[in-house]
């Protein structure tokens, strides 16, 4: 038996990534420029594929590979090229300027983290057959607090294409969090998914065009003539 | 096949209606689609009522009397807002509302982005009360937010961007709750059924077994399924992007979100609803449920007081009807879920005319603003005048009209169930809304000639709205039997579980 054919190792293995895959979530918190934002996005994506990969080849789940092949064509290949020609068209200022500054953003994201941790731990039932803590109820704390820290990213930036960024990243999350809990949905569902978080990413795009073309920048704090 | 033939006929219209190169023809296809939807919609209701739920492509589509009573009302308000919108984006081009610079080409183009944007979004409307899978239902519902980000664009005009953007991205987070919620309850009934199974978030599988879900994680699912499916639907605190989109989007567009789409995100709330309540009894969802519903009917009470634009007051009053609509489940019993969808049915029965006399006086004063529409509009637009006065009263709930009724049955349904002091909220706040809307409108419509030039607007904006004003006006009296039975059985549904 070789040894990446345990199950130990392949815990282990899912374990870092899911760690890598919460760092490069508080980086992009703490990252100042657009592009790298984009790529840090890219490289968590691909981290996730990887992920998908190695639960699929411990548990025998086949569908699990289309769900990380899926992720990889639309996250780490598409969406990224979408956006960082969204970047060269629109030609904006590369900064981010976050509300918050950036080292207390980091620490909030550090105290949601906890957060996704004390949450993820109702759900530990180390006692049933099929409990998802075979692979580590570590991952649902990663997906967890990815969820939350996406959350506090929408509210946090105030370009509109960095907002979009945000909603992929908690999609990430769930994405996490669904393989995690029950080795993916069903695959029917996961391809419905795919395609709305396909045409999902290409509608905003087109609308931070617009945004951009019409008010002449980003900021979506610009936008509050509707009120009442 | 009835149900798969629901979606390709929309599908088809809207493949059909981005190909056409004339307006006639693009009017006529999208015209014939909803007369041809409303039509299989009827037959599925009284195939239904006959012989129980339906299941197609191997159990991927199932209808019961809930989703044909969803079904129905769409189709409804799709030929409701096919015939008016006809006369509408004409109206609009003779106004030159479109591009300054505009050619033919361009006018084409928009209408074009309607006329096939439209049978979309209907068809993704469809399919969330015809998917038996709850993820299938999550993905359709964010199919009809894409469907319909780029109608409420439509003007191109700054302030619809920014409707548009926020519709976007409240509608996307919102979702991404429910997309949570969806999982957390795939993983509870996966204790009871294992992952294996392809028809694991099938409705049909796990109604029967919900009462053996894990009960930690279906709590945290509601909350998170009422959060997301709640934002759609526009339930309070999560309502903000409705009165922008309501005001921003062609008027056919809006009244579709209001009478159609809320319909719709109520039922994926619903079928959650029952499932929470099989699995955890009824208390927990429904306090959850009541907390929300009294929020939203308050929220609108101030707003709908002091609004300026008559577009924005239509939106404060779709965010009270949710609010009424989720109350109504809340209540419980065995009338809550039968006011509920009562009202369901009422409300979109009658929300659209109020969008349509809305959509003829804005476009005939030129603005949505109380200030700037001196009044005495009945001069200048007996028709709609009239209507627009008649409807308001419908809308707010006083007798005759049905939508009286559905409030009294919730009414009943919350003295039954001892709920006394949300039941005392409850009129509070419909007699204020009644009272703010009734002013506003009442100024608006009557009072002195103020010399605006008179003019009733062509056939296609004037037959459709008496049309529907008769059938509100006969639904006040004269309830059609087989239509009662099919809420009675959409009730069942819900009830049943308890």
């Amino acid at each position: 038996m070789y040894f990446y054919q345990d199950t130990q190792f392949g815990e282990r293995m899912i374990t870092l990534m899911a760690a890598l895959v919460l760092v490069l979530q508080i980086a992009m918190v703490g990252q100042r420029w657009l592009v790298t934002n984009i790529r840090v996005f890219a490289a968590q994506s691909f981290l996730l594929a990887c992920i998908a990969n190695t639960i699929a080849y411990y548990n025998h789940a086949p569908h699990i590979y289309i769900a990380a092949a899926l992720t990889f064509l639309v996250k780490v290949v598409f969406v990224p090229i979408l956006m960082e020609r969204l970047v060269a068209k629109i030609d904006i200022r590369q900064e981010i300027e976050p509300l918050i500054n950036i080292p207390i953003s980091i620490l909030i994201a550090g105290g949601l983290t906890l957060v996704g941790y004390v949450v993820a731990e109702s759900f530990y039932h180390p006692k049933e057959g099929i409990s998802p803590a075979t692979l580590g109820h570590n991952t649902l704390a990663v997906a967890i607090s990815l969820f939350l820290i996406g959350f506090f990213m929408m509210i946090n930036r105030r370009k509109a294409l960095t907002q979009v960024l945000a909603l992929l990243s908690l999609e990430n999350g769930l994405f996490l969090a669904a393989i995690s809990l029950t080795y993916g949905m069903p695959l029917i569902v996961e391809l419905g998914v795919f395609f709305d978080l396909l045409v999902a990413t290409m509608v905003l795009g087109i609308l931070v065009y617009r945004i951009r073309e019409t008010f002449d920048s980003m900021d979506v704090s610009q936008l509050r003539r509707l009120r009442g | 096949m009835l149900l798969l033939s629901l979606l390709a006929v929309t599908l088809l219209a809207a493949g059909a209606a981005f190909a056409a190169r004339r307006r006639s023809v693009m009017e006529g296809i999208n015209l014939g689609a909803s007369v041809l939807t409303l039509t299989l919609a009827v037959v599925l209701a009284a195939s239904v009522l006959r012989s129980g739920s339906v299941t197609a492509v191997g159990g991927l589509l199932y209808a019961d009397a809930l989703s044909a009573l969803v079904v129905l009302l769409v189709s409804f308000v799709y030929v409701a807002c096919s015939v008016y919108a006809i006369g509408y984006f004409r109206d609009d081009e003779k106004n030159g509302v479109f591009d300054q610079e505009s050619g033919a080409s361009v006018i084409v183009g928009k209408l074009r982005k309607y006329y096939s944007l439209t049978p979309l979004f209907v068809c993704s409307m469809l399919l969330v009360a015809l998917a038996n899978n709850l993820g299938i239902m999550w993905v359709a519902l964010e199919g009809t937010t894409l469907a319909s980000v780029f109608l409420v664009t439509f003007y191109g005009r700054p302030t619809s961007l920014e409707a548009a953007w926020k519709y976007a991205i409240i509608g996307g987070v919102g979702l991404s709750m429910g997309l949570f919620g969806t999982i957390l309850t795939y993983y509870s009934a996966s204790l009871v059924m294992g992952t294996e199974t392809l028809g694991g978030l099938n409705w049909s599988v796990l109604v029967t077994k919900a009462a053996q879900f894990d009960k930690t994680t279906m709590r945290l699912a509601f909350i998170f399924i009422l959060m997301g499916y709640g934002t759609k639907a526009g339930i309070a605190p999560m309502h903000t992007w409705k009165p922008d989109v309501y005001s921003e989007a062609p008027v056919p567009v809006a009244a579709m979100l209001a009478a159609a789409l809320l319909n719709c995100a109520l039922y994926g709330l619903l079928r959650f609803f029952i499932l929470t309540s099989r699995c955890l009894g009824p208390e927990f969802a429904s306090q959850l449920l009541m907390v929300f519903g009294l929020l939203s009917m308050g929220v609108a009470v101030p707003f709908v007081l002091v609004q300026r634009s008559f577009r924005r007051l239509l939106a404060y009053s779709s965010i009270d009807h949710g609010g009424i609509m989720v109350l109504g489940l809340a209540f419980g019993g065995p009338l809550g879920a039968l006011g509920m969808l009562l009202h369901m049915t009422f409300h979109s029965i009658t929300k659209p005319l109020l969008f349509f006399c809305a959509g003829n006086t804005q476009q005939h004063l030129k603005t949505d603003q109380f200030r700037r529409a001196k009044g005495g509009l009945i001069h200048a637009m007996p028709i709609t005048g009239a209507l627009f006065l008649v409807t308001t009263l419908a809308v707010t709930g006083s007798p005759p009209f049905s939508l009286f009724q559905s409030e009294f049955t919730i009414l009943r349904a919350g003295f039954d169930g001892g709920h006394y002091v949300p039941v005392v909220l409850f009129i509070a706040f419909l007699v204020t809304i009644f009272a703010g809307f009734l002013v506003h409108i009442a100024r608006l419509v009557l009072g002195p000639d103020p010399g605006i030039p008179h003019a009733e607007t062509c056939a296609w904006k004037k037959y459709p709205l008496v049309g529907l004003g008769v059938v509100i006006v006969v639904l006040g009296f004269w309830l059609p039997a087989p239509l009662y039975a099919l809420v009675q059985s959409a009730a069942r549904v819900v009830r049943e579980v308890q």
